[in-house]
C-alpha cells in the first residue's frame, strides 16, 4: 500500500474549525466527499460514528485515526486534518486531539487497510513528526513530513 | 489400448492399497519409516514375486516387462509423475533462512559426507566390479551418486520427537542435509550427462566433465535466481484470481514445465521440479501450496516408492549380497567419517561430531530416483539397483535406534550456540478470562489478518502457534491457556497493536449482541416445546 498514491493534497486540511467529535469527522469527511472520493456521506458518517462509540478512535499525544469499513468507497481512502487548539475526542490518554488520520475502507475486499493505518501511525510516532505537523501550514508541508 | 488401461487401473488400485496398508504397518506397528512400508510393498506385489503369478484369463497382473524397467510404461510414468510431486514438495518445505544461517557449519559438514560418501561409493565398485575400471564409468558414478544424499524425513521425525531439533547439532544436521540434497541433485545432473556421452560410445574427457558440470550448474543457478526472482511476484500476481487452490495447481503446472525443461537441457526431470518447489518456498503463500500438493501427493507418492520396491531382482541382488552388505558399510562410514570429522572442526566435540555423522546416515528419495534414474537408463544393472535398495533399508532401519542413543548425554557442542538477536522482537500479549474466549479472540484476530491479505498456518508444537504471514512480515500468535500472545518485529508492532484493538473491539460489539439476546434458556425451552409437538402430531 503507497501512502502516496493515498494522500494527496486535496484530502488534507491544516485548519479544521469545528471544536467537537462529531464536527470534525464531519469535516474530514467533506474533503473526501469534495475529492469526489465517498458517495454516501450520510452512511459513512453513521458507519465513523459507530466505531467511535464502540472505543475512542484518540489515540495519544494528540493524534486520533477515525476509521471505518464501508460500502461507500471502492477503495482505500484517507484524509489528515490538523486542529491546533485541539479538541476534546475521548482520548485514550485523555489528552487533546490535534492531528487526525482518517481511513475509510471497503467491506469486503482483502487487502492492507489496518496496515496502512499502522504506517501512517508509525510515522507520527516521533514527537518531532507531530510538532512538524502542527507547524504545518500548507497540504504539502503535511505531505512532506510523510516523505512525500 | 482399452486393455492397457484397464490393467493400468487395476494395478494402480492394487499398488495403492497395498503400499497404504503396508505402509500403515511399518509406521504403527514396527515404528519405521512409512516409506519402506511403501517399498516393500512394491517387492513383494512386483513383477518378481506375487505379480508374477497368473491370475486365470487375466494372467500375471505384474507381468515382467522387458528391459531395463521391468513394469510398463504407463505404470513407470505414474510413478515418475510422484517422484516429481515429491521432489516438489520437499522443495516447498525446504527451510532456506535457517539453512543460510547455518550453511557455514553445515556446508563443511555436508560437503564433506558427499566427498567422502561419493569417493567409497564410487572406489569400492572399480574394486569388486570386473566390468568397472574407473570411477569415470558411469556405473562408478551411479553408485557414488547412490551413496550422497541423506533423507532428511527420517532425521528431522526422531530430532522432532527427542526434542533435539534446535540443538546445534541438531540444526546442523538439517542445514547439511539440505545441502546435501542439493549437492546429489546437481552431482546426479552431471553424472546423468556424463553417461550419456559415454554410454553413447563416447568417452568423455576431463575437459568435456567440465563443460557437463557447468551445464548442470548453469541451469541450476540460472533456474534459482529467476525462481527466487519471480516467485514472490508470480505468487502476487496469482492471488488476484482470490483462489489458492487455482495458484497452487498452476505452481505444480510450472513445476511439470521446469521438470520437462530440465530433461530437454539432459538433466534429471526431478531437478526442475525441485528447483520450482525451492523458489516457492520463500513466498507467503508456500503453506497454502504444501498443504494442496501434499494431499496429491498422498496418493501418487506410495505408487512411486512401491513401484521402486517393483524394480528390485531378488535373483540379480542374492549375487551380489556380500557386495551390497560392503556397499551399505561403506555408505554408513562415508557419512560418520565424512560428516563427523569435518564437525570436530566447527566446534563439536567428539560427541557431537558422532551424533552428527548418525543423524546423515539415512538414506531415503533422493537414493531412489538416483537409483531409479540409473537403472532406466542402463548405467546400472537390476544387481547394483538392488544394491541400492538394501542400502537404504539398511540404513534407514540401522540409523534411528543409534541416533536415539547418540542424543543421549552432554552438550556435543563446545562453545554455547549463538542465539539469533532477539532485541529487535516484540511480544504483545492479551488475557482472559477463560481459555474459551482465548480461542474465540484467536479465531477473530486470525479472520481479521485473512482480510489484510495474510496467510495463516498452524506450527507443530506442544503450545497451539500459527504463523501469520504476508510477503516480507512475519508474526507468530501463540494461545498458552487463556493467554493469547503475538511475536513480531518491533518495527511491525503497530501494525500488530491495531489488528488486535480492531479485533477487541468486534468483540466488544459481539457481547454487547449477545446482551441483548432473548434468555438462552427461553430458547431452550421453545426448542423443547417444539419437539414434544412434533411428536404428538407423528401419533
Amino acid at each position: 500500500m503507497k501512502i502516496k498514491n493515498i494522500l494527496t493534497p486535496a484530502v488534507i486540511s491544516t485548519e479544521l474549525k469545528s471544536t467537537t467529535k462529531e464536527g470534525v469527522i464531519g469535516e474530514l469527511l467533506d474533503l473526501l466527499v469534495a475529492a469526489k472520493l465517498v458517495t454516501d456521506r450520510q452512511e459513512v458518517l453513521a458507519a465513523l460514528m459507530e466505531r467511535e462509540k464502540k472505543m475512542s478512535t484518540g489515540i495519544q499525544h494528540g493524534v486520533a485515526i477515525p476509521h471505518a469499513k464501508t460500502k461507500a468507497v471502492k477503495n482505500l481512502v484517507a484524509c489528515i486534518g490538523i486542529k491546533r487548539e485541539g479538541i476534546d475526542f475521548e482520548a485514550l490518554d485523555g489528552e487533546l486531539s490535534q492531528i487526525f488520520i482518517m481511513t475509510l475502507s471497503p467491506i469486503d475486499r482483502v487487502g492492507p487497510h489496518v496496515q496502512f493505518l499502522a504506517e501512517v501511525s508509525t510515522v507520527i510516532k516521533t514527537k518531532e513528526a507531530r510538532q512538524q505537523l502542527l507547524a504545518a501550514k500548507t497540504a504539502q508541508d503535511v505531505l512532506a513530513v510523510f516523505g512525500l | 489400448m482399452a486393455h492397457e488401461m484397464m490393467f493400468l487401473v487395476l494395478q494402480l488400485g492394487v499398488i495403492l492399497v497395498v503400499a497404504k496398508l503396508n505402509g500403515w504397518f511399518f509406521s504403527r506397528i514396527l515404528r519405521q519409516p512409512k516409506v519402506l512400508g511403501e517399498l516393500v510393498a512394491g517387492m513383494i506385489v512386483g513383477p518378481y514375486v506375487l505379480g508374477a503369478i497368473p491370475l486365470g484369463s487375466l494372467g500375471p497382473l505384474f507381468p515382467l516387462v522387458d528391459g531395463p524397467i521391468p513394469v510398463s510404461p504407463e505404470l513407470y510414468g505414474i510413478a515418475t509423475l510422484g517422484s516429481i510431486l515429491l521432489l516438489f514438495s520437499s522443495g516447498l518445505e525446504t527451510d532456506l533462512p535457517t539453512f543460510i544461517r547455518f550453511s557455514g557449519k553445515a556446508s563443511v559438514v555436508g560437503l564433506g559426507g558427499v566427498v567422502v560418501s561419493f569417493l567409497l561409493g564410487s572406489g569400492i565398485a572399480v574394486i569388486f566390479h570386473p566390468t568397472v575400471h574407473s570411477i569415470m564409468d558411469p556405473e562408478a558414478l551411479f553408485l557414488g551418486t547412490i551413496c550422497t544424499a541423506t533423507s532428511i524425513g527420517i532425521t528431522a521425525r526422531i530430532l522432532g520427537e527427542t526434542k533435539k531439533i534446535s540443538s546445534p547439532e541438531g540444526v546442523t544436521i538439517l542445514a547439511a542435509a539440505v545441502l546435501d540434497d542439493v549437492i546429489s541433485i546437481v552431482l546426479l545432473s552431471i553424472v546423468v550427462g556424463v553417461s550419456a556421452v559415454e554410454m553413447g560410445g563416447g568417452s568423455v574427457a576431463w575437459s568435456g566433465i567440465g563443460v557437463v558440470a557447468l551445464k548442470a550448474v548453469g541451469f541450476w543457478a540460472l533456474c534459482m535466481v529467476v525462481g527466487i526472482l519471480a516467485a514472490p511476484h508470480l505468487t502476487k500476481r496469482m492471488k488476484k484470481l482470490e483462489s489458492l487452490g487455482v495458484l497452487a495447481e498452476i505452481s505444480f503446472g510450472i513445476a511439470l514445465l521446469l521438470a520437462g525443461l530440465s530433461e530437454m537441457a539432459g538433466l534429471a526431470m526431478i531437478i526442475g521440479a525441485y528447483i520450482t518447489g525451492l523458489s516457492f518456498s520463500q513466498t507467503d503463500v508456500s503453506a497454502e501450496i504444501t498443504e494442496r500438493i501434499k494431499a496429491v501427493g498422498e496418493y501418487f507418492i506410495p505408487i512411486f516408492f512401491a513401484v521402486m520396491g517393483m524394480m528390485v531382482d531378488f535373483k540379480a541382488v542374492s549375487t551380489v549380497l556380500g557386495f551390497g552388505i560392503l556397499f551399505s558399510i561403506l555408505a554408513f562410514i562415508g557419512k560418520l567419517v565424512g560428516c563427523g570429522l569435518p564437525a570436530l572442526f566447527v566446534g563439536f566435540n567428539l560427541r557431537g561430531a558422532f551424533r552428527i555423522g548418525a543423524g546423515m546416515l539415512p538414506r531415503g528419495e533422493v537414493t531412489l530416483i538416483v537409483a531409479g534414474i540409473g537403472l532406466a537408463s542402463g548405467a546400472i544393472g537390476p544387481d547394483m539397483f538392488g544394491v541400492a535398495i538394501m542400502t537404504m533399508l539398511l540404513a534407514s532401519v540401522a540409523a534411528p535406534p543409534l541416533l536415539v542413543q547418540s542424543f543421549k548425554g552432554g552438550s556435543g557442542y563446545r562453545k554455547k550456540l549463538q542465539t539469533p538477536d532477539e532485541s529487535d522482537m516484540v511480544t504483545i500479549e492479551l488475557s482472559f478470562p477463560s481459555e474459551r474466549a482465548a480461542d474465540f479472540l484467536r479465531r477473530s484476530l486470525a479472520d481479521g489478518f485473512r482480510a489484510e491479505g495474510f496467510f495463516l498456518r498452524t506450527i507443530e508444537g506442544s503450545v497451539r502457534s500459527w504463523q501469520i504471514r504476508k510477503e516480507e512480515m512475519i508474526f507468530v500468535m501463540r494461545r498458552h491457556g487463556e493467554k493469547l500472545e503475538i511475536t513480531s518485529k518491533r518495527s511491525n508492532e503497530a501494525f500488530v497493536r491495531l489488528m488486535m484493538l480492531e479485533t477487541l473491539v468486534d468483540f466488544q460489539e459481539f457481547v454487547d449482541s449477545l446482551k441483548s439476546m432473548e434468555q438462552p434458556e427461553m430458547m431452550g425451552a421453545a426448542l423443547l416445546m417444539n419437539m414434544f409437538a412434533q411428536q404428538a402430531d407423528e401419533d
